[in-house]
């Protein structure tokens, strides 16, 4: 039997600021056969740890189409998370997983997709991102919506400008809080809808970000002739063991770590609607 | 299904023999009177059995603690390295069972070995002998007939007791309890007709015995239908004081919370019991919690039980053993909760 809950060493090897509280992790597992033939799919998670501290969900942030490393984008938000952030390259974290299902990817080919993340909700977006660029031609249109309380809050800056010169590939970005510098759209991700053509007819969509824009973009989607079924969201739960056992991220019989974390909205709409995850 | 006899004068050198091949876990009463599942082992066996309480109400705490403990370490770690915890228990012998306890040491056997197995309860849970001696005296809380898990079972036990006087009948629910009474036959007799009535008569009176009547097929039923109104949990919601102690007691939660401690370069990494009626089981690092609001912490409680658990296993998360209002200090049971949706 596997011990599910033993994690393995992994080391840092770079680190990208992303704004004054966030960073993006590049770590490469210490054991040789498990960092080249670790496997994932777009979407899943790790339970990232630092020993005497404890251990949290982390949504995968790199793409499976790069083998050899994985990529955390993480918030100093608790304890853990300030505590990783202040790490340095070559320091030592331990990871299990992964954990979770993933997005839709192969069925969804040819179809036009829509990326709509807020804030930290971004970096889980981001890892399917990057596996449909990899084969961009298989895809329709892309078009990303992404919205940050400030300029400085948006991840990614680089990568956003260089996937706007993508072929077929939009992004629009958007600050609730500009300063000097911003010359951008301000105000929420849906305040984006007038600026590009949003047809949901055939169209996919992928959802993730704070509960309250998670309720006001689905209404959006909607409106916009999304089918239910084509809304796919990624939720975060507190959560402890990332297998189902711990209880915490229940939602009706559901367990988001096992079940999720990714639903379809129609999914979604069953669920109770006193624990419903979107606020 | 094989029956033999055990005189209650060979029960003491039964559970004596069985310790030397078994890990053995009788019931026994301590100073406070309260009953709990303890190991005999060489040094204190003659001691513990002198306070074997077959006839005990009920165990405090369920005998989910033998398999999940209260605080458990995952495993230990020093200057970065881990050091594994988790290794195999001996074959255990549970002997002296209540029927609602075995239904619930199922239950979580099922829920510990789905999707993911949990290596630290298996190892505990996955070689054992489940020994139900039944009730004879139901407790005023206890409502196992309409929960369908007592006083007796048909099935899901190895080896089941019943009371006729000065001995057992003894049922062999499973081929590993046939073995065992085999293997021990020199404290076994051979069953006699009027054992056989005798028995019947004893699961019939304990039958009779319990107060407490409900419609528990009707009530999952609204609970599945998700009609329940939400008064009924605002209600509970104004009592309950959110202790979590019906939750630590109930043999079927299995809820539990993970945490590091760290002294120098050396800690450990454990899981303790935890409780969904608490306020920060669903808060997340950023405030965000889904849970905040007392009532829908109450119908989580009782859905998972009532609902979520049926519509998963085909079984309900609650076996009727009374534990959550017995220990209850604002009176508060999901017997009650039961009867009332029930009705509505």
């Amino acid at each position: 039997m596997r011990n599910e809950y033993i994690p393995y060493p992994a080391i840092i090897k770079s680190i990208q600021a992303e704004s004054f509280d966030t960073k993006t992790f590049r770590v490469v597992f210490e054991d040789k056969d498990l960092a080249v033939n670790f496997d994932y799919k777009s979407g899943q998670f790790m339970e990232v740890s630092l020993l005497g501290l404890g251990e949290a969900p982390i949504s995968i942030t790199s793409s499976p189409v790069q083998k050899g490393f994985l990529e955390f984008t993480i918030r100093g938000m608790g304890r853990l998370t300030q505590a990783i952030l202040q790490l340095n390259i070559e320091d030592k974290i331990h990871l299990r997983g992964p954990y979770g299902n993933s997005f839709p990817f192969e069925e969804v080919k040819g179809k036009n997709l829509y990326f709509v993340a807020g804030g930290i909700g971004l970096p889980p977006l981001r890892s399917l991102i990057q596996t449909v660029f990899n084969k961009r031609a298989d895809f329709g249109k892309v078009k990303i919506l992404y919205g940050a309380k400030t300029p400085d809050m948006l991840c990614f800056k680089d990568e956003l400008k260089s996937w706007s010169g993508i072929a077929d590939t939009e992004v629009l970005l958007t600050v609730d809080e500009p300063d000097g510098n911003w010359r951008g759209n301000v105000g929420v991700v849906t305040g984006l809808w007038d600026k590009t053509d949003i047809d949901g007819a055939g169209g996919i969509a992928y959802v993730c970000g704070p509960p309250i824009m998670i309720k006001f973009v689905i209404a959006k989607l909607l409106k916009s002739g999304f089918k239910e079924e084509n809304i796919y969201v990624t939720l975060e739960r507190y959560m402890k063991c990332g297998i189902g056992k711990c209880g915490h991220c229940n939602i009706g019989e559901k367990f988001v770590c096992i079940d999720g974390p990714v639903f379809s909205y129609s999914r979604l709409e069953k669920f109770p609607d006193k624990e419903r995850a979107i606020a | 299904m094989k029956q033999f006899v055990l005189k209650k004068d060979n029960v003491r050198d039964l559970c004596i023999a069985a310790c030397g091949e078994w890990e053995t876990y009788v019931p026994v009463e301590s100073a406070g009177r309260d009953v709990h599942f303890l190991k005999i082992e060489d040094e204190n066996k003659e001691s513990l059995l002198d306070k074997l309480a077959l006839d005990y109400e009920y165990t405090v705490v369920p005998p989910k603690i033998l398999a999940f403990p209260q605080l458990e370490s995952l495993f230990e770690f020093g200057e970065q390295k881990i050091a594994e915890t988790a290794k195999p228990s001996a074959k255990r012998f549970l002997f002296g069972l209540r029927a609602c306890d075995v239904k619930a040491i199922l239950f979580l056997d099922d829920f510990y070995r789905r999707n993911f197995e949990d290596i630290y309860y298996l190892n505990k849970s996955n070689n054992k002998l489940l020994v139900i001696v039944g009730c004879k005296k139901p407790l005023e809380n206890c409502f196992c007939t309409s929960a369908r898990t007592g006083p007796f079972l048909q099935k899901g036990f190895d080896l089941q007791l019943v009371d006729v006087g000065d001995e057992y009948v003894v049922e062999a629910g499973s081929k590993k309890g046939e073995e065992f009474v085999n293997s021990y036959k020199k404290f076994f007799d051979k069953v006699s007709k009027d054992d056989v009535e005798n028995s019947k008569i004893t699961k019939r009176v304990a039958r009779e015995a319990v107060a407490i009547r409900l419609d528990f097929e009707k009530a999952i039923k609204r609970f599945c239908e998700d009609k329940i109104p939400t008064q009924i949990y605002e209600r509970i919601a104004e009592r309950c004081i959110y202790c979590g102690g019906c939750l630590y007691v109930c043999p079927t939660c299995s809820c539990f919370n993970v945490f590091d401690e760290r002294k120098g370069n050396f800690g450990r990494r454990s899981r303790n019991w935890d409780a969904c009626v608490f306020e920060g089981y669903t808060r997340e690092a950023s405030g965000h919690n889904p849970r905040s609001e007392k009532w829908i912490r109450t119908s989580r409680r009782y859905e998972h039980k009532l609902k979520y658990d049926y519509l998963v296993t085909g079984m309900s998360g609650c076996v009727g053993c009374g534990r959550c209002l017995t220990s209850c200090p604002v009176h508060i049971g999901i017997s009650q909760v039961i009867e009332e949706v029930s009705k509505t």
